[in-house]
């Protein structure tokens, strides 16, 4: 299974995220802040459904990441699973303390992105797409928002999830089918 | 979220795995997975994006490390801030280090009862220093009376606790108890009982013999059996100048190898029974002269035989007071010493302080300095390897409620 790698937007500078045996642990840090911090909104967002507490979050996350950089052990996974691990249990503990009103958060705002120039079928799939997504557990939203927004691997999932990679590779697969079926049937 | 079993994945799964990374990376993928491909760019598309004010925002503060930053209120609880931190290392320092201090001072305490306790019941140890080594002293003294004095060690201590086999005699020579000399005729006596090593009872019989010899003193008799173990014993009966009785008694308690586990000193005084006798002696000498003079001017032969009968009568007399005097003068100069030896383990000898600092004193208080310090870091590692088992179990609970709460939610959500 491929990975990919992703570069936030508008972040100007260019350091890797592989760091050299001589640098610090502040510039590993700079460098990861750098390609995650879309990555990790994005997928606090899907999680949360609340765009606000997402950038709440996701500043406590990186905050807790800076605190927490000279903790950081390679040889338990790499930094984006680090950072994702703590991102989540920040938006976790944001949902048990929004819990009374987690029925009242609304769907994600609708972001304008939506391409003027698309097809009605595009724009057909895509609110297909969105349905399905709405009707999906918190669980499997946790997977989409992790591999399709966050943009980790597979083996990034697992570490996140505490799951194997294979097992991980199974759950990205059956939300997958549970999409798959859900927007065919309402095409 | 149920954990799924570790259990290779299936290759229809993996290949859809990896045209849905090779879609997100961009590359062509199969035609046949060109739906799940299309699913997987319209999830993409629906990434939530963050706001440019957010971004610069975020950029600004991590510019700033975050330092002039506060926690947003809404996510706020779960970090402390730098005083806080501080305050709670200083306290849990302070409070481990008061705890240090406690232990020290019980273990300093107990320590200083414990040796209290050992002076008073290590055997002999300096046995007759008055009543502070636990001896039983008595004395009496009169005419024809006895008296005598004897150092023993407790028997616990004789049991040789502290297992020190090649203890040092230096500190275990009983002080002789002797009577006063004021010209009285006394006959003395004594009992040494001697503990040596299981190996070393020969050689502390040797050593007897050794001293024995040097004090002109006579071994009337010895039996020395050694075995090795702890049955191995010695016994001497001895006879030892009375003029040096002490001095030879302080070598034989102060035999190397050995250490005293009891000694018995008796005198009897015989100055009335000695007087007795040399008058005895006195007054036949005195009769044999006058039935001599008798003899020379008797000048019957009935006379003649009397004053020779009475004359033999006075010779035997003068024999027998004679004899009995040289025995006792023999008890008066040689005083009957008991010596027994018993292989056991011998006691460590305490040092008393000459008052001056030496190098063995400095040794001795720096291996107790050590001691006392592994035994503080010993009960301070039975305090605390429980505790800190306890709060890893604890931590260990928080924990694991903490994650199964967060689940919780998700699941709630």
């Amino acid at each position: 299974m491929k990975g990919r790698a992703r570069r936030s937007e508008d972040v100007t500078e260019t350091e890797t995220l592989a760091p050299g045996p001589a640098t610090d642990s502040w510039t590993r840090f700079e460098a990861l802040y750098r390609t995650a911090r879309d990555d990790v909104y994005s997928y606090v967002a899907t999680l949360l459904r609340d765009p606000a507490a997402a950038e709440d979050v996701t500043a406590l996350a990186f905050e807790r990441a800076y605190r927490r950089r000279r903790t950081f052990d390679r040889r338990r996974g790499e930094e984006r699973a680090w950072l994702f691990g703590i991102a989540r249990n920040a938006a976790l503990d944001e949902l048990r303390r929004r819990r009374r009103l987690a029925a009242l958060v609304a769907d994600p705002e609708d972001t304008g992105l939506e391409p003027a120039e698309e097809g009605a079928e595009v724009a057909l799939r895509r609110t297909a797409v969105r349905t399905a997504l709405g009707a999906l557990s918190a669980r499997e939203r946790e997977i989409v928002a992790l591999k399709f927004h966050g943009g980790l691997s597979n083996g990034e999932l697992a570490r996140v999830l505490g799951v194997s990679e294979s097992n991980a590779g199974t759950l990205v697969f059956r939300v997958m089918e549970k999409l798959r079926k859900a927007c065919n049937e309402t095409a | 979220m149920r954990r799924l079993d570790d259990t290779p994945i299936d290759p229809e799964i993996e290949a859809c795995l990896d045209a849905i990374d090779a879609t997100l990376a961009g590359e062509p993928v199969d035609p046949r997975h060109a739906e799940l491909a299309e699913l997987a760019l319209l999830l993409a598309d629906e990434r939530p994006r963050p706001s440019a004010a957010f971004a610069a925002e975020m950029d600004a503060r991590v510019a700033r490390r975050f330092a002039a930053a506060p926690a947003p209120a809404s996510s706020r609880g779960g970090g402390w801030t730098r005083p806080q931190r501080m305050f709670w290392s200083l306290g849990v320092a302070g409070g481990f280090v008061a705890a240090l201090v406690v232990v020290v001072v019980v273990i300093g305490s107990l320590g200083s009862g414990t040796s209290s306790m050992s002076s008073s019941s290590l055997p002999t140890l300096g046995p007759v220093h008055g009543a502070s080594a636990g001896a039983a002293s008595t004395s009496s003294s009169g005419s024809g009376g006895s008296s005598s004095g004897s150092a023993s060690a407790s028997s616990a201590a004789s049991s040789g606790e502290s297992g020190n086999l090649d203890a040092s005699p230096s500190s275990t020579a009983t002080r002789s108890v002797a009577p006063p000399a004021n010209g009285r005729k006394v006959v003395q006596s004594a009992e040494l009982d001697l503990s040596a090593a299981p190996n070393r009872v020969d050689s502390v019989a040797q050593e007897v013999f050794n001293v024995v010899g040097t004090a002109g003193g006579i071994v009337d008799s010895s039996q020395v059996t050694q075995t090795g173990g702890l049955d191995g014993s010695a016994s001497f009966q001895l006879r030892l100048p009375s003029a040096s009785l002490g001095q030879t008694m302080s070598r034989l308690s102060d035999l190397p190898g050995a250490r005293v586990v009891s000694r018995t000193d008796n005198s009897t005084d015989v100055n009335a029974t000695y007087l007795s006798t040399q008058h005895a002696l006195a007054d036949a000498q005195t009769l044999r002269k006058a039935l001599l003079g008798r003899l020379a001017a008797a000048t019957t032969t009935t006379e003649i035989d009397s004053l020779k009968q009475q004359l033999s009568d006075a010779e035997s007399k003068i024999s027998a007071e004679q004899a009995a005097l040289r025995g006792l003068n023999s008890k008066i100069n040689y005083s009957r010493v008991t010596l027994v030896i018993n292989a056991g383990q011998t006691a460590a000898p305490v040092h008393h302080s000459s008052g001056g600092f030496t190098i063995g004193h400095a040794a001795h208080v720096a291996s107790r300095v050590l001691v006392v310090a592994a035994g503080v870091g010993l009960i301070a590692l039975a305090v605390l390897v429980p505790l800190a088992l306890v709060a890893a179990l604890l931590a260990w609970a928080a924990y694991s409620l903490r994650r199964r709460r967060r689940e919780h939610a998700l699941d709630v959500a």
